[in-house]
């Protein structure tokens, strides 16, 4: 199997406490990984351990087939890494920050002023980019960063949770420009501890908790395991009690409350029944205004795993 | 990105060019910090008091007032903590080491990248200050002689100063902290500065004295023995300025141009004793050794410092983790 990267039993301590405990990870080429984890999780250690910045205390990492050593300058030729609220010298302009890595990375001139300029675009700092970082806001560090990730074209991109302090268009912006950098060959592992960005972009996820990878798996399979009851909010024009009945006789309907013109729906299954459920209602004599699905968030999804792998253990 | 094509990996980029990209970061921050300008205003005060003197002391023409101009011990400290305190632990400081390490250039690499960037702005900083120190030589001292000497007094001053550019980096690239560095390096400054004038006032010892010259400082004072000089006269006692020599690291650049003008003398260190009433007991001769012996040891000393602190601050560059 072709790796992009892959760690054996890897794990960090720091004196007592063990932020990456004896990680399996296995990133194909040419996807798009996400690392999905609640704060603290160990996401940024491991990463940290994959580029070189972090020794294990045990086990191997592999990136891109070759072992990963603290200060190896060559190995780090096709890894682009974006760091977690990354911070560059706030006396260089963002233009010359681009410029100086690039000259690490033995760029020559005319591949600088190609690539540059389109990165700068790219993430939106066009206008920008002879100003000072130093004045530059926390989202426009955050895409310089994006931007010096991507500088050497590197074969795996390394995204530390890069949507973090980005407004909300600049959060879509990176999920399709992870997208856009994957079909041009890029293998993108993209930390997050969001669950609607990683499900929008990636295609295969691992969930780490306390350093211990939960699962990993492609996304479709990831999401089906998620996939737990729902809360589904109905505004209907004339809710009357023959909906509400109506409702509750579906077999997948655990509750319903009603407030006003709304009518919540706990549903018992992770499935989207919303169409049933609207023909249900419309059949009842009512008229849909809006409706509104709300799964789990992460944090329910973590609680329901963690305890699951407790269970199982006990 | 169209460039971007998987199967080619990039090709190793020559050390040079990587190394060369590393000194531009560092230069660019130098010149951006107005460190320069800072550097050279203390430069400039401190060689300015020199100029200031024959308003307060009986002093006549002096043709060796530029070469054996040098910018003092006091000045050797402050020019190394304006230069370097920021360069290895101002990285861990601001974060700034994250993406630099992860950029495909070797910590030695960069280590190296930023003691050159170091290096250019103390010699630069030399250069403008000994010529502003031989330019005034001229006005106030008269007609200078022997300017051809002047490279050997400011390659002396690059290597004391750098005695204490090892030091510090070594504090910083161990402790990270660009204030704990400047601490260790001024109170070791300090420490010695007392400790060598206790034992230079004191001890009648020449082995404790002759000690001296082994730490960075300015080591034992003495009297060459020579007649040329220009004599100054405070409160009825005449000195010879040119005769007088101390062995230490701090003084490598005077004493290069002494050992130029007279290749042949030898310097005596004598004990004064000061509280004693009995003039055979007041002055007693501790030992005498050649100017060139006092110069090479001076060299060595200062070299073996160099290396040794700036191997602790490489190794300890090269062996941290970045955890923050
Ligand atoms: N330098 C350090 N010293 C001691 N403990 C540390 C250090 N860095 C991280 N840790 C601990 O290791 C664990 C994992 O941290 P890590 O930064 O990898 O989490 P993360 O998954 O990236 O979290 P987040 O989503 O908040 O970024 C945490 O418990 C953290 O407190
Ligand atoms: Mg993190």
């Amino acid at each position: 199997m072709d790796l992009a990267i892959e760690t054996q039993d890897l794990t960090k301590r720091y004196g007592t406490l063990t932020a990456v405990n004896k990680l399996n990870l296995q990133v194909k080429r040419n996807t798009i990984h996400g690392f999905l984890g609640p704060n603290g999780a160990g996401k940024s250690t491991t990463i940290k351990i994959l580029v070189g910045l972090l020794k294990p205390s045990e086990g191997t990492a592999r990136v891109l087939g070759k072992e990963v050593h603290v200060d190896d300058a060559d190995a780090r030729l096709n890894i682009g890494y974006m760091p977690e609220l990354p911070r560059f010298p706030k006396h260089l302009k963002g233009a010359e920050l681009l410029d100086i890595y690039g000259r690490m990375y033995g760029m020559t001139q005319q591949e600088r002023s190609e690539q540059i300029p389109k990165l700068i675009d790219i993430v939106g700092l066009k206008g920008r980019e002879n100003d000072f970082i130093g004045k530059y806001s926390k989202g426009m560090q955050q895409r310089i960063g994006i931007a010096q990730a991507l500088l050497n074209s590197p074969e795996v991109v390394i995204l530390d949770e890069p949507s973090i302090g980005l407004d909300p268009v600049g959060m879509v912006e990176v999920r399709e420009l992870v997208k856009e950098i994957s079909k041009e060959g890029m293998t993108v592992f993209v930390s997050s501890h969001l669950l609607f960005e990683v499900e929008q972009v990636c295609t295969h996820v691992t969930i780490i908790n306390k350093g211990v990878a939960l699962v990993s798996d492609t996304l479709a399979n990831v999401s089906g395991m998620l996939k737990g009851p729902a809360m589904l909010n109905v505004e209907v024009a004339e809710l009357s009690d023959e909906v509400v009945q109506a409702i509750k006789s579906l077999p997948y309907v655990k509750e319903t409350s009603v407030s006003g013109n709304m009518l919540n729906i706990s549903l018992a299954t992770g499935d989207d029944v919303r169409p049933q459920v609207s023909q249900q209602i419309t059949q009842a004599g009512g008229v849909i205004i809006s409706m509104n699905l709300k799964r789990q968030s992460l944090e329910d999804v973590f609680i329901q795993l963690i305890s699951n792998q407790k269970e199982a253990k006990a | 990105m169209s460039t971007a094509n998987p199967e080619s990996e990039r090709a190793s980029p020559s050390w040079f060019n990587r190394f060369w990209a590393v000194v531009r970061y560092e230069m660019l921050w130098n010149i951006r910090k107005k460190k320069f300008i800072g550097v050279l205003i203390i430069a400039f005060v401190l060689a300015s008091v020199q100029f200031v003197l024959p308003a307060f002391l009986d002093i006549g023409p002096n043709p060796y007032s530029a070469i054996t101009f040098s910018a003092g011990n006091l000045s050797f400290v402050l020019f190394a903590i304006v230069i370097a305190m920021n360069s290895i632990s101002g990285e861990y400081e601001s974060g700034t080491i994250v993406p630099l390490l992860t950029k495909p250039v070797s910590r030695t690499m960069v280590f190296l990248g930023k003691l050159f960037a170091i290096f250019v702005v103390l010699v630069v900083t030399y250069l403008l200050l000994f010529t502003y120190s031989t330019i005034g030589g001229f006005i106030v001292y008269g007609a200078q002689s022997d300017l051809h000497l002047l490279p050997l007094a400011i390659i002396g001053d690059v290597i004391s100063t750098f005695i204490w550019i090892a030091i510090i980096l070594a504090a910083g690239a161990i402790s990270r902290s660009s204030l704990l560095a400047v601490l260790m390096a001024f109170g070791l400054f300090v420490a010695l500065t007392f400790g060598t004038s206790i034992v230079a006032s004191f001890s009648d010892n020449p082995d404790l004295v002759n000690a001296m010259n082994y730490l960075p400082g300015s080591g034992a004072s003495g009297t060459l023995n020579i007649t040329t000089g220009q004599n100054i006269t405070i409160s009825n006692v005449t000195i010879n300025t040119l005769a007088s020599v101390s062995s230490g690291t701090d003084s490598i650049g005077v004493n290069l141009v002494k050992l130029a003008l007279f290749p042949d003398a030898n310097a005596s260190f004598y004990y004064r004793n000061v509280l004693s009433t009995d003039p055979t007991q007041n002055i007693r001769l501790l030992y005498t050794e050649p100017l060139g012996w006092i110069v090479a040891r001076s060299i060595l000393v200062a070299f073996a410092y160099i290396a040794v602190f700036l191997f602790i601050a490489w190794f300890a560059f090269k062996r941290s983790q970045i955890q923050e």
